[in-house]
């Protein structure tokens, strides 16, 4: 499920965002004020034409950095460029979207009159307009309510008409606040197809989320935050830590206490299925344990941490349980 | 929506009425405005309302229609007492509220029951209307005619008179009336000059009826002294009063109806040989 | 400069589609009973009686019911924005913070005077139907209506702009029920002589003094109202506007969306 490798350009590629030492505290309390710091010191750069998740927690910096970054709110303090822009000039939004943390918008108009909308406030012409609000609208899957006024939409589809909005100027640079929130399945595939086809475009995307399989499947690399730092940036694989001396045996048809198993690190039942964390130098004599025990191998895999174990691990807290954890290495997350 | 709660609702909306009844009844149905009429001057309430002046105005104008009267029909149980507050309130908010003034003067000034017999009050509405509309000079003349209908003072009555009649616009007559007034010291002709005037210059309704009203007094009070003077030549002739008006019309000294305008009969005093209106008529006022 | 003032424009339209499809305009049809109501029943009185107050329930109706509107809607017209968010897609985009502001104020301007000319209509066309001649005079004291509305509607988006839409609200009818006083204020001096004139002349100078929005009177007595007053009318509303709608972006501009 890796898509670390499809579509990427070949050459080094230049960063379209770069922050430096970018920080906002808010001010707390009514009659006696303190200073919450909401984001500290971020340097962060973000390549082009690729597709970076931010992650972390509740609180702990995300939507303050895309309010930052769209002008919503000042930095006390650092600087950032977007698309060899400075942060305040105008004149990058031209080539930018931003889809904020649950859209609000204007629910007396239709998707198409609001993308009519936001496409005059970019000068286009009303041909363009009109043509793009029919194409966003089939790409996100609301052709069918183009003239229904969104005070009737559920919240997929504003999620949705949100989404939209955000690629009205088919912009290089793509600001994603959760995207996924409050989508049904459905949804989600769809805005993960759609996030995959921008990169395939050759577009930058900037999306946050705090549904961590999502990251995983869609992120080349992945900025983590908590508490308004940012702990680690970096390519999957470098945050996971693949590690390649102990596998996973799945096998099926023998049960737990089954002799020679107890040369497996850890053995876990999977449903009707038992998984085996055992070291490389083992692995033959497992697998002839499972076999004379009347057993099948079903597979056998690198063991890999998934980004939630990551997540707990470095951040505190327990992993989320085993179940949990395998199946994420075996399939869907 | 139930049966039952259908007939709660019923219920309910009939209390409306009935409560608003009476409260009405025990507590006078024009309560509210009047204590407003009590409490606050003109100033005051103009203060209150910058910007709906006359709107203000026209609402203080339109409790005192209704109070006193619009139409043709003269209001019973009028209170003459909340008239001067709500006409000072009125011509306070809008001081050019012409009809304000003059219908003010009239009701003020003219006898119980049709009016509260204050004519002075009356007059004094009329020069603060005079003063705030320089430029009118029917309030001038209505002043004028007010000196001498309601206070008999032929010689305020010119002066004033002769002052309307330079204001740019005015009546021709004026001037003469003025000089008549002087002369004569006034007589019933100037007073049906003056009613006259009144009733062409006013708009229908009750100004206008009053004035036509005062018209048919004078005419009442012609008929009454031609017949005096019929008693006296059938007494030249007979040697004695006649016992009844009616001996007038047989020896052909009268002829015509016996009654007053409001075709109320003529009272005869056979003793005195003096003929009158009875107060029974509505054209008997005061003398 | 030119894409600004598009951008403008298109805050603007869309800000006066908005006060549509929010029926504001309703409004406009409870006027409509009102001067009904007022030409039927008004027969009552004297005919000329009736034309002016006809003349003063119309203009006072504009004044009020163009008042409420101002002081809602422009409440609403940026704090409305701010607290449910509707602003944060849009200001993302290549619009300004004043191309927004400006805007949205132009909107409800074009919102004031659609309603104003329609009232005027409609009490041009009561005056018709009861036989009395249609006043083209009264535009002498509509405009100047529209005036004191516009500087209403400055005031509204200027308090909106700092405060919650309820408080500013309360705010603006404050400003607007203190501003129909200064006339009185100024008069002060006369009934209340133990407060000191220049406590009394400095409030003066710093509240809107809406009586110069106010002909009413004299049109309702069919008096023209001069050109150099409306004039002057004009540039006071243009100086006390630029004042709070300066303030009013000064603050917008600044500050943080949390």
């Amino acid at each position: 499920m890796s898509a670390a490798v499809e579509g990427r350009p070949p050459a080094p590629a230049e960063p379209v965002l770069v922050t430096r030492g970018l920080s906002k505290s808010y001010r707390t309390g009514h009659i006696v004020q303190g200073r919450r710091p909401a984001l500290v010191d971020l340097d962060l750069q973000l390549l082009r034409g690729e597709i970076l998740g931010y992650v972390g927690p509740n609180g702990s910096g995300k939507t303050t950095t895309f309010k930052l970054l769209m002008g919503l709110v000042r930095p006390d303090r650092g600087e950032a460029r977007v698309l060899g822009e400075p942060l305040a000039s105008r004149a990058w939004r031209v080539r930018a979207g931003y889809l904020p943390e649950h859209p609000y918008l204007y629910d007396y108009l239709t998707p198409a009159e609001y993308l009519d909308y936001a496409g005059r406030l970019f000068g286009l012409s009303r041909d363009a307009r009109r043509r793009r609000a029919r194409e966003l609208l089939a790409l996100v899957g609301l052709e069918r309510s183009a003239d229904v006024p969104m005070r009737r939409f559920s919240k997929g589809m504003l999620q949705r008409a949100g989404l939209a909005q955000a690629l009205v100027n088919d912009p290089e640079l793509v600001f994603l606040d959760e995207p996924m929130s409050g989508l049904d399945p459905v949804g989600r595939r769809l805005v993960r197809d759609l996030v995959l086809d921008l990169r395939k475009a050759g577009k930058t995307v900037l999306f946050s989320t705090h549904i961590l399989s999502d990251a995983e499947t869609l992120c080349d690399r992945v900025a983590v935050l908590r508490g308004g730092r940012l702990l680690s940036v970096g390519a999957l694989g470098e945050l996971l830590r693949v590690d390649v001396t102990h596998l996973e045996v799945l096998a099926s048809g023998i049960a737990r206490d089954t002799a020679g198993l107890e040369l497996a690190r850890r053995a876990e039942p999977v449903g009707d299925r038992l998984r085996l964390e055992v070291e490389e130098g083992s692995l033959a004599r497992v697998v002839a344990a499972i076999e004379g025990a009347g057993g099948r191998v079903l597979g056998v895999q690198p063991v890999r941490r998934t980004l939630e174990d990551y997540f707990f691990e470095e951040l505190g807290g327990a992993p989320a349980g085993a179940g949990a954890r395998g199946s994420a290495a075996w399939g869907e997350g | 929506m139930s049966l039952r709660l259908a007939l709660a609702l019923a219920l309910a909306a009939t209390l409306v009425p009935l409560s608003q009844d009476r409260i009405d009844r025990r507590a006078g149905v024009f309560r509210a405005q009047e204590e407003v009429l009590y409490l606050w001057s003109g100033e005051n309430v103009k203060r209150l309302v910058p910007g709906f002046e006359n709107i203000a105005a026209d609402v203080y104008w339109l409790r005192t229609v209704q109070y006193f009267g619009g139409q043709r029909r003269f209001a019973r149980d009028k209170r003459f007492d909340l008239l001067r507050p709500l006409i000072e309130i009125t011509t306070t908010l809008d001081p050019r509220f012409e009809i304000a003034y003059r219908y003010g003067a009239i009701f003020l000034s003219e006898p119980p029951p049709i009016g509260a017999g204050r004519p002075r009050e009356g007059i004094e509405v009329l020069e603060r209307g005079a003063q705030a509309l320089p430029g009118s000079w029917r309030l001038r003349q209505d002043l004028g005619f007010f000196h001498f209908l309601f206070l008999n003072d032929p010689a305020a009555a010119a002066k004033v008179l002769t002052e309307a009649s330079k204001i740019p616009g005015a009546a021709f007559w004026l001037r003469t009336l003025a000089a008549d007034l002087l002369a004569k010291g006034g007589d019933r002709a100037s007073s049906r000059q003056m009613w006259r005037q009144m009733f062409e210059q006013a708009e229908e309704g009750i100004i206008r009826e009053n004035a036509r009203v005062r018209l048919r007094i004078l005419d009442s009070l012609d008929t009454r002294d031609r017949l005096a003077a019929a008693v006296a030549e059938f007494e030249r002739r007979e040697g004695r009063r006649p016992a009844r008006l009616e001996e007038l019309q047989a020896a052909r000294l009268w002829k015509g109806p016996l009654e007053d305008a409001a075709g109320v009969r003529f009272g005869y005093d056979a003793a005195t040989g003096r003929v009158f209106i009875p107060d029974t008529s509505p054209m008997w006022r005061p003398d | 400069m030119r894409a600004g003032v598009n951008r403008t424009l298109a805050v603007a339209a869309n800000a006066f589609r908005e006060t549509v499809r929010e029926r504001v305009l309703y409004n406009l049809v409870f006027f409509a009973i009102l001067m009904t109501l007022a030409g039927l029943l008004l027969g009552q009185l004297s005919v000329r009686q009736d034309e002016k107050i006809l003349k003063d329930i119309g203009l006072a109706a504009m004044d009020l019911f163009g008042t409420l509107i101002a002081v809602f809607i422009g409440t609403g017209l940026v704090s409305k924005e701010i607290e449910r968010r509707s602003l944060y897609p849009l200001l993302a985009k290549p619009l300004s913070r004043g191309e927004f502001f400006i805007g949205k104020f132009a909107g409800l301007a074009f919102t004031l005077f659609v309603n104003l000319s329609v009232m005027l209509l409609a009490l041009m066309l009561t005056l018709v139907l009861t036989q009395r001649r249609p006043d083209l005079g009264l535009l002498g004291a509509v405009y100047p209506i529209f005036l004191g509305l516009l500087l209403t509607v400055g005031f509204a988006m200027l308090f909106s702009s700092v405060t919650s839409s309820t408080l500013a609200a309360v705010l603006t009818v404050g400003v607007v029920i203190v501003g129909r006083y200064a006339d009185v204020i100024r008069g002060m001096r006369e009934v209340a002589p133990t407060i000191p004139p220049a406590l009394v002349n400095a409030l003066f100078t710093i509240l809107p003094n809406y009586a110069n929005f106010d002909f009413k009177s004299q049109v309702a007595y069919g008096d023209p109202v001069p050109a150099g007053l409306l004039g002057w009318s004009t540039l006071y509303a243009v100086g006390w506007l630029g004042v709070v709608l300066g303030l009013g972006l000064a603050s917008f501009r600044s500050r943080d969306f949390q």
